[in-house]
């Protein structure tokens, strides 16, 4: 008589049908936060309290990430995972201070992506949003710009978890570490790249009685919105953007296999994916039972 | 109390059972000691106790562990928690708040206690463990004793009617030992927990153990699991090839009963004492050979507080000396300054006729090596043989010397293991090889005992024995007394940043009963301080 | 068995007629982040630039006062450097980048003009006074903003907080519990390693160097967090109580409900016509189920709190002074709208409404009723080793 036979999570924190249902709502809320100057319409609310939009999305993101990460808690993550999210949460908090806040100089990425990749996209999601606040919290740095950053953040970790779980990606593992870790360069360039742009999107609107070619024209078509948006991260900010992506895609090429060896170590430790069974006493044959 | 019914437990499918059949009923109330060697089931056994093997890290067990009549196939961890306590090796890893009032309070929060219940129990642990003045410490500032009693109230604020603990006394030195042993004694004769303790370090142990379950080594892998034994302290340890020195000492002297503390054996011990009046035991020469090192009227200082005081040591060739002293006296700053990690604020440090915080690189490495308290520190390949290389290339000699060197120290050790995967002996052999490789005149070890079964230490104990007649000079930081009496030519005793005492072993340790081996204190005021001692000269007899 | 209370700190203070504080205690961090947001709502509704100092002197006279003696309370500086910061950046993006209008020229600087393949962006020109006191009210709005919830940020104890956490959280509390306990074990760690690589006879520079560091303190951590999920599972983590199918149910019709009316809701805001008005009313509709089924999923977490977070007079007045301060500055901005945004061009000087005046007086109140904060213990000399 078997009493129970069970297997625990697959990967660090499994995204169950509820997960993945707030995921994709809070990302579909989450685009609308970055990307409504370039698709409100000119009439819309939006529009007219265009000043105070960034403010308002910064109290809606962290409600909804509040749901979605409520959803996580709930069963997702047993203690394995919480210890391994503060831990790693620790070590991100710990490399921020040191770019000093020197222009894109940001080691955190690239543990970001690598925590993504080995240890799963629902962890993926829920390293990124809680390493951000985490480390805010820790060195003080709380202001109207971490929803964003948090929720950017999430989106990255997810990404990365998902990469690892594509077929052609799984393929490279463990027969070609070194292409798994350029994959994961690549990867780590484009998003850094994307984070900067999307959060000069937070004040971007701000930003409307600068010049006309960079600046926010509310209404305007999508194309000329887009046009003068690029120009604006080119001049205001790829000077932070060139070195983020730069330095993450480093990091990566530098200590990725070593960093991924150390992560999947610690998941196989953590026994996440190892099957529990109970099964009643034997006695093998021929034994004299003590 | 706890039941183990027919017990087998096995990680993977297809690996050989760690347990095998496995029937033990501990009764209410009883201190059971576990004594094994590493890698014989010690710690899975602690973990079938409250279900972390196989809820936590996965496997399949066989038969039925029971625990106040709950069965942990169908009660996870958590379940349990309020029944069993575990404190871990580490203490410190374990601690999820910041102070120790919090961590007490954090077992209590987890189970749902209502708030004035928590205060009441809080003060009560506060008092029963004697951390009163501790409630607002942050516990990394804690000592190694104060924290091992933090760890426990940490649990023990759940009154549990079990305690686990494993290995709570490797890393503390004996003074702190003791405080610890006492307030499990409390607890157990007082409050009536049944405690279940696995240990190393018998000779401080085994006096308090109700029964002894004694888990032998595999012979070979592959093998069925292991020889388990329970039963008697006294009737366990007349067999055991694990026995602390006062049971070795009764095999040779040939007495009946088999002592367990050392006024058992000092009532049996006249006798021999009588036969061995008129053999001197061997004094290891202090070697007088040229000054490997010397410290000078060396001063520390770690920002405002000193941590050495006006310390002068002269080390010799083929010297070893057995750093001896309170845990945060200053051993290991003395241990690191020696390797240059420290500038001293006044006075001189001289290794080779150098200053070692001016050397770097391969010099630094050619002329003095420490393996230091946390061995891994060192390591950072992702296989045994890579760090080999590794080492080959630093310490630039030939290519497979460090290999070469493992395989005569650690010969099960596999090339492709990760090194972290190692156990802890094995990762200390490790890292000493690595030291050695360069061939260094003057080698340091900080407290290389911790954690390390007997097996392990016997094997130390040649390698600096062989080291110390090839030439080299050997400075141990270490707690134990026994290790020190078998290998150590010179004992320095460090209190407070100041050295106390510096002499041959058998005058120092002797005259302290603190740092006495177990040999010592049975055959006062005989100065033998090891059982190999004794056996040799009742050999002589014979011959 | 005698019930011992916390230490207190005995420490009076007369200020004027006010009544004396004695007994030191941590007050409610969301009460401090209620007093903040309140500011800062405030701070929003206008660019009047003594307003605007005003609310920045309020929260600085706060934090002087009410400041624990703790790590993280020292950021505030560092808050009002980027207040800083923000006003220059934006004065000096306002120079450089906006064609020249206005009527009253400050400085005259050449200006060149950019190839026409960057857009052919003007840079530099003429600096005129009324853009410049723009860009200076607008930043100095974004300053103030910033700085309020900085004050936030050294006033409110993050551990504290983290036992505010709500319910359904709980877990995410606990993993910021563990990584703000584990943050000055990495740093002594990696102390540690770092002098004990020298041991291995490397000369350790560079990137290479850094590697070496970097992973035995991983393998560390890694091999830590496992000791303490492990020591975690044993002390009762995790329980949860016995939830109802019926709750469940609901619990997660209220998720989907919500989710899916904020989704449309927040849609809505970006469109036109009667979007203008039922986008932000399904949003807040979907915001409030999703928060309900969030609550009602909190039900299954059996832990209790040892000393929780009170709610005494002082705290509850924290968050009455920050409210009133956002409700007087919005009803100055609705009667007296000149006064609150004056007009730069032409320019004029800015007055004070008294509405505004007496909103600054009442975010000024914390200073005064609330209990200073404990001293913090601080670790004896260094870390022992044991």
């Amino acid at each position: 008589m078997t009493v129970a036979r069970y297997t625990t999570t697959h990967g660090a924190v499994p995204l169950g049908a509820r997960s993945v249902l707030a995921i994709g709502f809070a990302t579909a809320i989450g685009l609308v936060a970055f990307l409504w100057p370039f698709f409100a319409a000119p009439e819309s609310t939006l529009v007219a309290h265009a000043g105070d939009a960034p403010f308002i999305f910064a109290l809606l993101v962290p409600v909804v990430l509040l749901v979605v990460l409520a959803q996580f808690a709930d069963g997702a993550m047993d203690a394995k995972s919480v210890a391994l999210l503060g831990v790693l949460s620790a070590v991100i908090a710990a490399l921020r201070p040191l770019g000093a806040g020197v222009a894109g100089i940001e080691p955190i990425w690239a543990v970001l992506i690598l925590g993504g990749f080995a240890l799963g996209p629902g962890f993926g999601f829920v390293l990124g949003a809680v390493s951000l606040f985490a480390s805010a919290l820790i060195t003080g740095g709380i202001g109207p710009w971490l929803p964003f950053q948090m929720i950017a953040a999430a989106w990255i970790g997810l990404g990365a978890g998902l990469l690892a779980r594509l077929p052609a990606v799984r393929r490279l593992a463990p027969a070609h570490p070194w292409r798994e870790v350029l994959v994961l360069a690549g990867y780590a360039a484009v998003a850094s790249f994307a984070y900067g742009f999307a959060l000069n999107l937070w004040f971007w609107p701000f930003t409307a009685d600068l010049a006309p070619q960079i600046a926010f024209t509310a209404g305007a078509p999508l194309a000329e919105n887009l046009l003068a948006w690029l120009r604006f991260n080119v001049v205001t900010s790829l000077g932070f953007d060139l070195p983020r992506a730069v330095l993450a895609a480093g990091l990566i090429v530098v200590a990725g296999r070593g960093v991924l060896i150390a992560l999947r170590r610690a998941s196989r430790r953590a026994a996440f994916d190892v099957p529990v069974d109970f099964a009643p006493a034997y006695v093998r044959e021929g034994d004299v039972r003590r | 109390m706890i039941e183990f019914e027919n017990v087998t437990i096995r990680y993977r499918a297809d690996q050989p059972p760690i347990i095998e059949n496995l029937d033990l009923t501990i009764e209410e109330g009883e201190f059971i000691l576990v004594v094994g060697a590493t890698g014989s089931g010690k710690s899975t056994l602690l973990g079938a106790i409250n279900g972390l093997v196989p809820h936590f890290t996965g496997g399949i067990l066989n038969g039925d562990v029971r625990i106040d009549q709950r069965s942990t196939s169908v009660h996870r961890p958590r379940d349990l928690a309020d029944v069993v306590g575990i404190v871990p090796q580490d203490p410190l890893s374990s601690f999820v708040t910041d102070t120790v009032e919090e961590e007490l309070a954090y077992t209590m929060e987890c189970l749902g206690i209502p708030p004035d219940v928590m205060r009441r129990r809080v003060e009560e642990t506060l008092d029963l463990l004697g951390l009163e003045e501790l409630r607002h410490r942050p516990l990394r500032s804690l000592s190694g004793g104060q924290r091992q009693r933090a760890a426990i109230g940490a649990v023990l604020t759940a009154h549990p009617r079990v305690l686990v603990l494993d290995e709570p006394t490797s890393a503390l030195d004996p003074g702190a030992a003791e405080e610890v042993l006492a307030a499990l004694h409390r607890l157990v004769h007082d409050i009536g927990v049944t405690v279940v303790l696995a240990e190393h370090r018998l000779e401080r142990v085994v006096q308090y153990a109700d029964r002894i379950v004694s888990l032998g080594a595999p012979e070979s892998p592959g093998s069925r699991g292991t020889e388990i034994t329970i039963g008697e302290p006294e009737a366990i340890m007349s067999t055991a090839p694990i026995a602390p020195a006062v049971v070795h000492l009764a095999r040779v002297a040939g007495w009946e009963r088999t002592p367990i503390t050392v006024r058992e054996a000092r009532r049996q011990a006249s006798s021999l004492r009588q036969l061995l009046i008129g053999h001197v035991p061997p004094v290891r020469a202090v070697s007088d050979a040229g000054a490997v090192a010397a410290l000078s009227d060396v001063t520390v200082r770690y920002g405002a507080l000193p941590a050495l005081r006006s310390v002068s040591v002269t080390i010799n060739q083929g010297d070893v000396i057995a750093l001896m002293g309170r845990n945060g006296a200053g051993k290991s700053t003395l241990l690191h300054s020696l390797v240059g990690h420290q500038k001293p604020a006044s006075g001189s440090i001289d290794v080779a006729g150098i200053d070692p915080s001016t050397l770097s690189g391969p010099d630094l490495v050619h002329r003095v090596g420490l393996v230091p308290q946390e061995p891994a520190d060192l390591l950072e390949a992702s296989t045994v043989a890579e760090e080999c290389a590794a080492s080959d290339r630093d310490a630039q000699c030939e290519p497979g010397t460090t290999r070469a060197l493992l395989a005569l120290l650690a010969p099960e050790v596999v090339d492709t293991t990760h090194p972290r995967d190692l156990s802890e002996g094995q990762r200390l052999l490790l890292v000493l090889c690595i030291v050695l490789a360069a061939r260094p005149s003057l080698i340091c070890l900080d407290e290389p005992t911790r954690g390390l079964d007997y097996a392990t230490k016997e094997r130390l104990t040649r390698v600096v024995t062989d080291l110390a007649e090839a030439g080299h000079a050997v400075v141990l930081a270490t707690h134990d007394v026994e290790l020190a009496a078998e290998v150590a030519s010179r004992v320095v005793i460090v209190a407070d940043g100041e050295v106390v005492a510096d002499g041959p072993t058998s005058a120092v340790i002797t005259s302290s009963p603190m740092f006495a081996p177990q040999v010592a204190k049975v055959l006062a005021p005989q100065p033998w301080l090891t059982v190999e001692q004794v056996r040799r000269a009742l050999e002589q007899d014979t011959a | 068995m005698t019930v011992r209370h916390a230490p207190a700190r005995v420490r009076t203070r007369s200020v004027g007629n006010l009544r004396n504080v004695d007994d030191t205690r941590w007050l409610h961090p969301v009460a401090w982040w209620c007093w903040a947001l309140g500011l800062a709502v405030a701070a929003s509704t206008t660019t009047n630039p003594l307003l605007l100092i005003g609310l920045i002197t309020v929260a600085a006279v706060v934090v002087d006062r009410r400041k624990p003696d703790a790590p993280w309370a020292r950021s505030f500086e560092f808050f009002i450097r980027l207040a800083v910061i923000i006003v220059l950046f934006r004065l000096l993006a306002q120079i450089i980048f906006v064609a020249p209008m206005g009527t009253t020229m400050l400085i005259d600087m050449p200006g060149v003009t950019l190839p026409s393949w960057l857009a052919g962006i003007r840079l530099g020109g003429a600096l005129m006074l009324e853009p410049a006191l723009q860009a200076l009210y607008e930043g100095l709005r974004l300053a103030a903003i910033i700085v309020a919830i900085g004050a936030a940020s050294s006033l409110a104890s993050p551990s504290r907080l983290l036992k505010s956490v709500p319910a359904a959280v709980y877990e995410i509390g606990v993993s910021v519990v563990v990584a703000t306990t584990f943050l000055p074990q990495l740093a002594s760690d990696v102390a540690r390693v770092r002098a004990n690589r020298r041991l291995r006879g490397r000369r350790d520079i560079g990137l290479r160097g850094v590697s070496g560091t970097v992973m035995p303190v991983l393998h560390g951590a890694m091999d830590r967090s496992i000791a303490l999920a492990a020591a975690m599972d044993s002390r009762g983590y995790g329980r949860v109580a016995n939830v109802s199918s019926a709750q469940r149910r609901l619990t997660a019709l209220l998720l989907v409900v919500g989710l899916i009316a904020a989704t449309l809701g927040t849609y809505g805001l970006l469109g036109t016509g009667s979007a203008t008005w039922w986008g932000p009313a399904l949003l807040i509709i979907g915001l409030c189920c999703a928060l309900a089924s969030v609550v009602l999923s909190g039900r299954r977490n059996v832990r209790t709190r040892y000393r929780p977070n009170a709610w005494k007079v002082a705290d509850v007045g924290t968050v009455a002074s920050g409210a009133a301060a956002a409700s007087l500055f919005l009803a100055a901005s609705a009667i007296n709208g000149a006064g609150m945004n004056p007009a730069t061009s032409p320019p004029t000087w800015p007055t004070v409404p008294i509405l505004a005046l007496l909103g600054l007086l009442a975010a000024i109140i914390p200073a005064f009723i609330t209990p200073p904060p404990p001293a913090t213990v601080a670790p004896s000399g260094r870390e022992v080793r044991a």
